[in-house]
């Protein structure tokens, strides 16, 4: 079981290098789905395993929740609001691909560096599992940063959520679930909000370039 | 009786001083009647609180702990404790209240239909109360509480006017004593890091002695700036003037001294004095602000200004005294201590009575000729006679003349001055010496100030039409300053009983009396210092004086023999009559000392001239004297403009709208929190 949560950890932290180093928005859309796909597949192999052990079912009803939300329901929005702007070529990031890659290397150092006293959560060495699924959060962070456009915020938003969702799984066997529906429907919020934003900045400034925001302050 | 203890006495002031206000609240439609019942709510609360006050003092010298209300957060409850330092300071407060609360029963008349006069009586009395629970706080959270209703209450008081300048001295106002209570407030929290308690009467043996020094520059900034000392001193000749004047004899009259309360309660009650450079700095403090502060009055002609420079003057005289009992009791010189820390208390109580006096007859100028200025003024006297002798008896007060009150402490003051000088022991003489050169120089000044005050807006001829329409004003504003008017007189004639008070007070702080030293019978003080015995007697000066005109009087009238009356025009030098024109003006008068003290004023001047047909009939010539207000120039706006500076970069580079440029600053913030997790 541990193996299968160790190579799943190792993959979503992969997926999130492959997004940072995605120039296209719908590739950005596509590696989003496939972590979440991975993600999905975490909490059904958690779930199915305390459903079997412990007669308990509540992961096993977010793993489908995962599904409908993050791996269709979402992406397809995205794609909708995509839709609705007009192609235009713009170079996205401030810096090149392969130093961002390098950066990103850096923040899994570093959250193994920050991570390595507490691993008595789960016993006494590291919990690696923890480290991969924080260097997730910080390079859904950093992604932020990076992009310019304003759904390359809105996937890095997703990309931490998912961070902290996996973070929460991996280090408590996934938390209560009350708390993990408000979660998803703040995200759902937050995304529809995000997507409407989206579609106004770029009727406002002609680029969803969000730079020109600057140009808002008084 | 139970019902006459001090405690009770004093929750009976409190709740009539709390109907008063929920009455002039409900009875906002009728000015006449919310004026009638607030003041006189007042007017009784306040025989009420100092009738507590004086038992307190001369009878029961137990301290009382009244705690109204007790609540379960932590630290947030009211406990009020009432001791003889915190009595002596309401008697003082309930003394001025009476006085200007039967004032303001005709003052207020102007106000009507103009302001909202209830809401006026409604913050008055919070003002008040506010002011009886800082002296009454047992603990610091309460007591800060208490000092920041103080503060915001007077802001709302001082704009309750609102005109322009108003506002901007509201605003320089709350300002400057807002940094005030920060340092009070750092000083809270480094008594609560030692001793884990937040309790004003608590011991202070926990803290260490360079926490303590650090505690006592703190609460010096801190309450300096509410007193208002040289360099803190900006805000008061904004202030004063702009709020309504009854609400300055209040501020001038009580709120400043609640500054020399938290200094004597929190450095020499709860600190205990230890080092000898506390004193001297607080000596040195009073020294500059005493000299300063009439200096600067004396160029003022706005008679509310002037009055404030005057206050910073005083509280200068009250922390010299202040200064040299801390200097003796890190000396170990208990009656020296005593005796200095009298006068100062003494001063505090005279100042209360003279200053609030004072504003209260600007006051009363200024309701019967709407002008503060006294260029414009003139003749008053032969107008509004009345408000003329008390507005004279108080400038002689505060001019340390004889036969009233200011003469007796600062003569203490001077006393204690003399004694602190030891063969030997250079520092401390130089000083002291200086001071007193300081004392009688201030003193001098502030003669001059008064003659000037007095001469040019109560004598001669009218200035303006303001002052020739001018007419004496309501009985009851006359017999509030009536009342601090005899309380001047008496002391200064009969000062023992209130330097029994006074010494009642010191007894429980310091464990020493001094009125023991102070030997003599009812009319006599003297205190005995190395060399020979100093003695005066008000009184017996005063009948003295009083014998030797009567005795020039009768001896003309007898050498002379009956003098016949014949009433002519002054010879006017071949002009066709005198105009007020021709009068001495204000600027006039004080342009010899603005020549002596130019290197404090920087006096400039300018003759603008417009040229007619001939040089020698010029169409209109305009002279324009003015003075630099030096510490606003030098240290003020230069400070303003770094802060304006620095906060317009920050503004530029760390706020740019940039939305990368937010999402950095969590970032980093998130990395800087995980580093600090991983190596704390």
């Amino acid at each position: 079981m541990e193996f299968f949560f160790d190579l799943l950890s190792v993959l979503v932290l992969l997926s999130s290098f492959v997004l940072v180093s995605n120039k296209k928005i719908t590739a950005y859309i596509k590696t989003f789905q496939i972590q979440s796909a991975l993600i999905a597949l975490i909490a059904g192999i958690m779930g199915w395993s305390i459903a079997v052990n412990e007669d308990k079912y509540d992961i096993l009803i977010i793993c489908v929740i995962i599904i409908a939300l993050k791996v269709i329901f979402i992406p397809h929005l995205l794609y909708k609001t995509y839709g609705n702007i007009e192609y235009r070529v713009e170079k996205d990031f401030f810096m090149n691909i392969p130093i961002i890659v390098l950066i990103c290397c850096g923040l899994v150092v570093f959250s193994y560096f920050s991570v390595s006293n507490i691993g008595s959560l789960t016993g006494f060495h590291i919990n690696h599992q923890v480290v991969n699924s924080l260097s997730v959060v910080l390079i859904g962070f950093f992604f932020m940063i990076s992009r310019k456009k304003a759904i390359g915020q809105i996937i890095g938003y997703l990309v931490i959520e998912n961070g902290i969702f996996v973070t929460a799984m991996f280090s408590t066997n996934g938390m209560p679930f009350i708390v993990d529906i408000g979660i998803f429907i703040d995200m759902i919020t937050a995304v529809m909000i995000m997507g409407i934003m989206v579609t106004r900045i770029n009727k406002k400034f002609e680029s969803i370039n969000i730079d020109k925001l600057s140009k808002l302050k008084g | 009786m139970d019902w006459l203890t001090p405690s009770s006495l004093l929750y009976w002031s409190i709740i009539i001083y709390l109907t008063a206000a929920i009455v002039a609240i409900f009875f906002y439609r009728h000015p006449h009647l919310c004026t009638l019942f607030a003041q006189s709510g007042c007017i009784f609360a306040s025989a009420l609180g100092a009738a507590s006050a004086l038992k307190m003092i001369l009878f029961d010298q137990e301290t009382l702990i009244i705690t109204p209300f007790e609540s379960t957060v932590p630290f947030i409850s009211i406990s009020m404790t009432l001791d003889a330092l915190s009595a002596f300071f309401i008697l003082i407060l309930s003394i001025l209240v009476c006085c200007v609360s039967l004032y303001s029963i005709g003052y207020l008349k102007h106000y009507y239909n103009k302001r909202n006069v209830s809401a006026f009586h409604a913050l008055y009395i919070g003002f008040i109360l506010s002011m009886i629970f800082v002296f009454t706080a047992g603990n610091a959270v309460f007591f800060f509480i208490a000092w920041e209703i103080m503060t915001v209450i007077s802001y709302f008081l001082v704009v309750f006017e609102s005109e322009d300048v108003n506002e901007k001295a509201g605003l320089i106002y709350i300002v400057m004593t807002h940094i005030g209570a920060a340092f009070l407030m750092i000083a809270f929290m480094i008594m609560f890091v030692y001793t884990k308690s937040f309790d004003i009467f608590g011991s202070s043996e926990a803290i260490p002695a360079t926490a303590k020094s650090l505690m006592f520059v703190f609460f010096l900034i801190g309450f300096g700036v509410k007193a208002g000392v040289v360099p803190v001193h900006v805000w008061l000749p904004y202030a004063h003037p702009a709020a309504p004047s009854n609400v300055s004899a209040l501020m001038s009259g009580i709120m400043i001294k609640t500054a020399i309360y938290g200094l004597i309660r929190f450095i020499l009650c709860y600190l205990n004095v230890h080092n000898t450079w506390w004193g001297i700095l607080i000596l040195c403090i009073g020294i500059v602000s005493a000299i300063l502060g009439v200096a600067y009055a004396l160029m003022e002609h706005n008679i509310k200004r002037l009055l404030a420079f005057h206050s910073v003057e005083n509280i200068g005289i009250i922390l010299i005294g202040l200064g040299i009992s801390f200097v003796a009791f890190s000396q170990g010189n208990g009656i020296l201590g005593g005796l200095a820390i009298s006068a100062s208390l003494l001063h505090t109580f005279n100042h209360t009575l003279f200053k609030g006096g004072l504003f209260l007859g600007a006051g009363s100028i200024q309701y019967a000729t709407h002008t503060k200025d006294i260029e414009k003024l003139g003749g008053l006297i032969k107008k509004m006679p009345v408000t003329a002798v008390m507005v004279l008896c108080f400038s002689l007060a505060i001019s340390a003349i004889v036969p009233f009150n200011g003469f007796v402490s600062e003569w203490l003051t001077y006393q204690s001055l003399f004694s602190i000088i030891i063969p030997g022991q250079t520092g401390i003489n130089i000083i002291s010496i200086l001071a007193a050169a300081a004392l009688a120089m201030s003193g001098a000044l502030a003669a001059a100030c008064f003659v000037k005050l007095f001469g040019i807006s109560f004598l001669g001829k009218a200035r303006s039409e303001c002052a020739l329409n001018a007419a004496e004003v309501p009985a009851s504003m006359n017999t509030g300053m009536g009342i601090l008017a005899l309380f001047c007189l008496v002391i200064g004639l009969f000062p023992v009983f209130f330097l029994k008070v006074v010494d009642k007070v010191v007894f429980s702080i310091s464990g020493t009396t001094v009125i023991g030293e102070l030997q003599g019978g009812f009319l006599i003080a003297w205190y005995p210092i190395n060399v020979s015995g100093n003695a005066i007697t008000p009184s017996a000066i005063f009948i003295a004086s009083a014998v030797i005109i009567l005795a020039t009087a009768a001896l003309i009238r007898l050498v002379g023999g009956k003098v016949s009356e014949r009433k002519y025009g002054t010879w006017d030098c071949g002009f066709r009559e005198l105009t007020p024109r021709m009068q001495y003006t204000a600027t006039g008068f004080s342009k010899p000392l603005r020549i002596v003290l130019r290197i404090l004023y920087k006096p400039g001047r300018m003759l603008e001239t417009e040229k007619g047909d001939s040089s020698y009939f010029p169409l209109s010539k305009k002279y324009r004297v003015w003075t630099e207000p030096v510490f606003e120039k030098y240290v003020y706006d230069p400070f303003l403009t770094a802060v304006k500076r620095f906060s317009l970069r920050i503004k530029l580079s760390v706020q740019t709208g940039s939305t990368h440029a937010y999402l950095v600053y969590i970032f980093a913030a998130v990395l800087v929190l995980m580093l600090y997790n991983r190596l704390a």
